[in-house]
C-alpha cells in the first residue's frame, strides 16, 4: 500500500512563516486600499454547483476543474474562479440592491495543475468587482484602481496593459463567418499566432477586416497603436471601441499614471468580457499577475442584468516574484517557566510586554533558576517562584 | 539592469538548423556549436543566453518565464499546450505527423476496436477524436514502428521525415494527421515587458528565414 500521509496534493503546498507574513502584508494593504474607496467584503464557498461554471457567459472550459458528486447524484466543483460565484451572488441575493456595490473578496481558486508542471492548483486571489456602473468613469475607477493595488506591492516594477473587445469584434463580425471559424481566430489572435492567423485569413481575401486581423496580434505598445488600428480599419463599433480605450487612456494619464500599455490583440474570454479589458505585469512572474474587465452580461446569466467590472489579483505569484515590504516583526520576548512558577506572575508578565509592543513567549524548562537562556529573543525573563528575574 | 534574453532551444533534431538561422539572422554562434557539456551558452556578441533543452522542457521553460524565448517543433507545441505566444514559423525542421499502418491493410475499415501506438498520445487522441473514432492509444517511448510489427497496435501516429523508417518496417503512410515544422514561441510577460528587445530578435529571424528561403 502506497501511503501519501506525509505529502501535500500535486499543485499544492504548504507555506511556513516568512511567506505568510510577506503575504498578509500585501492582503493587509490592498485590503487597505479596497476599503479606502468604499468596497466591501463577501466571501463564497469553495464548493459551488458545476451548473454555476456552465452558463453561456459564465462557460469554464471543464478539464481544469476539480470535480466531486454529492450526496443526491449533482456534480459540485471546487471554485476554479471567483468572479462567476460573485456573479451568481449579486444576481440571486443582491437582486434587489439597486444602487451602485463594491464589493471585494481574498479567497482560493483551484484548477487542475497537470502533470507536474510546477503550476500551481490552489491559487490565492484578491479582487475588486464593481456593478452597476456602465460611465465611462466607472472604467477609470477600476483600471486606477488596479494601477495602484500593483503599485502597492510591486512599488514602480509593473506594467498595465488595455485593451477593449469591442475592436476585435467589430472585425470578425464584419467576416459574417461562423461561430467556430470566429473562435479560431480569437484563439489564433490570442497566442499571436501570425503564421496559422494568416492561412485562416486567406478565405477573406478583399474583406477590409482581413488586413487589420493580420497585424491585431502586433498592435501593442505605446498609444500610437490606436491609430494604426484606426487606419487599418473603420467603422462604427470598432471607432466606438478604440474612442473608449484612448479615453480611459488620457484619463488615467490626466491622473498621472504611467506604465500602462495597449494590446488590441488581448482577446482572452471573449465572451465574458463585454468592454474593456486589462492586465498587469511584473518582472519575473512569467503569467499576468492581474488581470479583469468589463462583463456587463455575466450577472445576466443568474439575475436581472446589471453592467460590473472588477479585477483579481494572483497573489501566490505576487509573493513569489514581488520584492514586498513585509513588515518588520515586533522584538521577541522570553518568558521561563517551570513547574513552580505562579500563573499569575507569569501572565501579569507576559501582559506587560505586550503592552510594550514585544512578542513573549512561554518557554517552559525543567527549573527556571539553571536553564540556559533560549537562542534567537530580545530579552529573557524567569519566573523564579513568586518572582521575576531578567537575564 | 534586465538580464539578457534568454532563449531556450530544442536539442537534437531543430538545433543545427536553428544555430544556421540564428547565424544568418547575424548572432555569432561559434560558441553554440561548440558548447561541449554546457547548457547555456552566450551567442558570441552577448545578446541571447541560449538554453539546450529537450523539447517538452522549451516548452515548460518558457510558459513559466524561465526563459523569454522558445524554439520548437509544432509536434511539441501540440503535445504539450498551451499558454505562450507562438509568434513564428521559422520554416526549419519540417516534417508530416502520419497515421501509418502495415503496408496492404486497410485501417478505416470494419468494427473491430482499433489501437494505435504513438510518441505523441495527446495529438493522436485529438486526431481521432475529430474523425469520431473509437482507438486505444498506447503510449511507446522509443521506435514506435514496433508497435505493429510486434502485433501489438495496428498502427502508429509519427512524425516522418523521408519515410526510410517506415518502408523499411513494411508501413504506410494512410493519412497525413498535420504538417509540422520548427516554432518561435515567446512567454507572455516577456513580450510585454521587453518589446523592444524580443521584437528585435522575432524580426530578425524572420528576415533571416525570408532571405533563405
Amino acid at each position: 500500500m502506497k501511503q501519501y500521509n506525509k505529502i501535500t496534493p500535486e499543485g499544492t503546498k504548504d507555506r511556513l512563516f516568512g511567506e505568510c507574513e510577506k503575504r498578509g502584508g500585501f492582503v493587509r494593504s490592498l485590503r487597505a486600499l479596497f476599503e479606502s474607496r468604499g468596497f466591501r467584503e463577501v466571501s463564497t464557498p469553495v464548493l459551488e454547483y458545476y451548473d454555476v461554471f456552465d452558463t453561456a457567459r459564465a462557460y469554464f472550459p471543464q478539464e481544469g476543474i476539480y470535480k466531486l458528486v454529492d450526496h443526491d447524484g449533482r456534480i459540485l466543483v471546487l471554485r476554479p474562479d471567483c468572479t462567476i460565484p460573485i456573479a451568481r451572488l449579486i444576481g440571486a441575493r443582491l437582486k434587489n440592491e439597486r444602487g451602485p456595490l463594491r464589493i471585494f473578496y481574498h479567497q482560493k481558486i483551484y484548477r487542475h495543475a497537470s502533470g507536474h508542471s510546477g503550476l500551481s492548483g490552489e491559487i490565492a486571489q484578491m479582487g475588486v468587482e464593481f456593478v452597476g456602473g456602465d460611465l465611462p468613469i466607472c472604467d477609470v475607477e477600476i483600471v486606477e484602481l488596479a494601477c495602484r493595488s500593483l503599485r502597492s506591492v510591486c512599488g514602480s516594477d509593473y506594467q498595465l496593459e488595455l485593451c477593449h473587445i469591442g475592436y476585435f469584434n467589430a472585425l470578425v463580425d464584419s467576416l459574417n463567418t461562423d461561430p467556430a471559424t470566429r473562435e479560431q481566430i480569437r484563439e489564433l489572435v490570442e497566442h499571436k499566432n501570425f503564421p496559422a492567423l494568416d492561412l485562416l485569413l486567406e478565405r477573406f481575401e478583399g474583406c477590409p477586416a482581413q488586413k487589420a486581423l493580420k497585424k491585431l496580434p502586433a498592435l501593442f505598445g505605446s498609444v500610437s497603436v490606436l491609430e494604426e488600428a484606426r487606419a487599418l480599419f473603420s467603422n462604427e463599433a470598432a471607432d466606438r471601441a478604440l474612442d473608449a480605450l484612448a479615453d480611459l487612456y488620457n484619463a488615467l494619464s490626466s491622473l498621472g499614471l504611467d506604465h500602462l500599455s495597449l494590446d488590441l490583440g488581448l482577446v482572452n474570454q471573449a465572451d465574458y468580457y463585454t468592454g474593456i479589458i486589462f492586465r498587469g505585469y511584473t518582472a519575473g512572474a512569467g503569467e499576468p499577475v492581474l488581470s479583469g474587465g468589463r462583463y456587463d452580461e455575466l450577472i445576466g446569466e443568474f439575475g436581472p442584468a446589471r453592467p460590473a467590472t472588477g479585477f483579481g489579483i494572483n497573489l501566490d505569484l505576487l509573493c513569489e516574484r514581488a520584492e514586498g515590504t513585509a513588515a518588520v516583526p515586533p522584538p521577541r520576548a522570553a518568558v521561563l517557566v517551570d513547574a513552580k512558577s505562579p500563573v499569575t506572575e507569569a501572565f501579569s508578565l507576559v501582559e506587560r510586554l505586550c503592552s510594550q509592543r514585544f512578542a513573549a513567549e512561554l518557554i517552559p524548562v525543567r527549573d527556571t533558576r539553571d536553564a540556559p537562556a533560549p537562542e534567537g529573543f530580545d530579552r529573557v525573563f524567569r519566573v523564579v517562584d513568586g518572582a521575576v528575574k531578567e537575564g | 539592469m534586465n538580464r539578457t534574453i534568454r532563449m531556450a532551444l530544442t536539442k537534437g533534431r531543430i538545433e543545427k538548423g536553428a544555430v544556421a538561422l540564428l547565424e544568418a539572422a547575424g548572432y555569432g554562434c561559434a560558441g553554440l556549436r561548440d558548447k561541449g557539456r554546457r547548457l547555456i551558452v552566450p551567442t558570441d556578441g552577448g545578446e541571447i543566453d541560449v538554453v539546450f533543452a529537450k523539447a517538452a522542457d522549451v516548452i515548460t521553460y518558457v510558459e513559466t518565464g524561465a526563459c523569454d524565448i522558445g524554439i520548437v517543433g509544432k509536434d511539441t507545441i501540440l503535445e504539450n499546450g498551451s499558454s505562450f505566444y507562438e509568434m513564428a514559423d521559422l520554416g526549419i525542421g519540417r516534417c508530416r505527423m502520419v497515421l501509418a499502418a502495415p503496408k496492404g491493410s486497410d485501417f478505416f475499415s470494419g468494427y473491430a476496436a482499433r489501437r494505435v501506438a504513438s510518441k505523441y498520445p495527446k495529438i493522436a487522441a485529438d486526431y481521432f477524436s475529430r474523425k469520431q473514432l473509437d482507438v486505444g492509444i498506447i503510449k511507446i517511448e522509443g521506435s514506435v514502428e514496433l508497435g505493429p510489427v510486434l502485433g501489438l497496435t495496428d498502427a502508429i501516429v509519427d512524425l516522418v521525415e523521408t519515410g526510410k523508417t517506415l518502408a523499411e518496417n513494411g508501413l504506410e503512410v494512410v493519412e497525413t494527421v498535420c504538417e509540422v515544422s520548427t516554432r518561435l514561441i515567446v512567454n507572455i510577460a516577456s513580450l510585454k515587458l521587453r518589446k523592444t528587445e524580443i521584437e528585435e530578435i522575432v524580426g530578425r529571424l524572420n528576415a533571416a528565414k525570408e532571405a533563405g528561403a
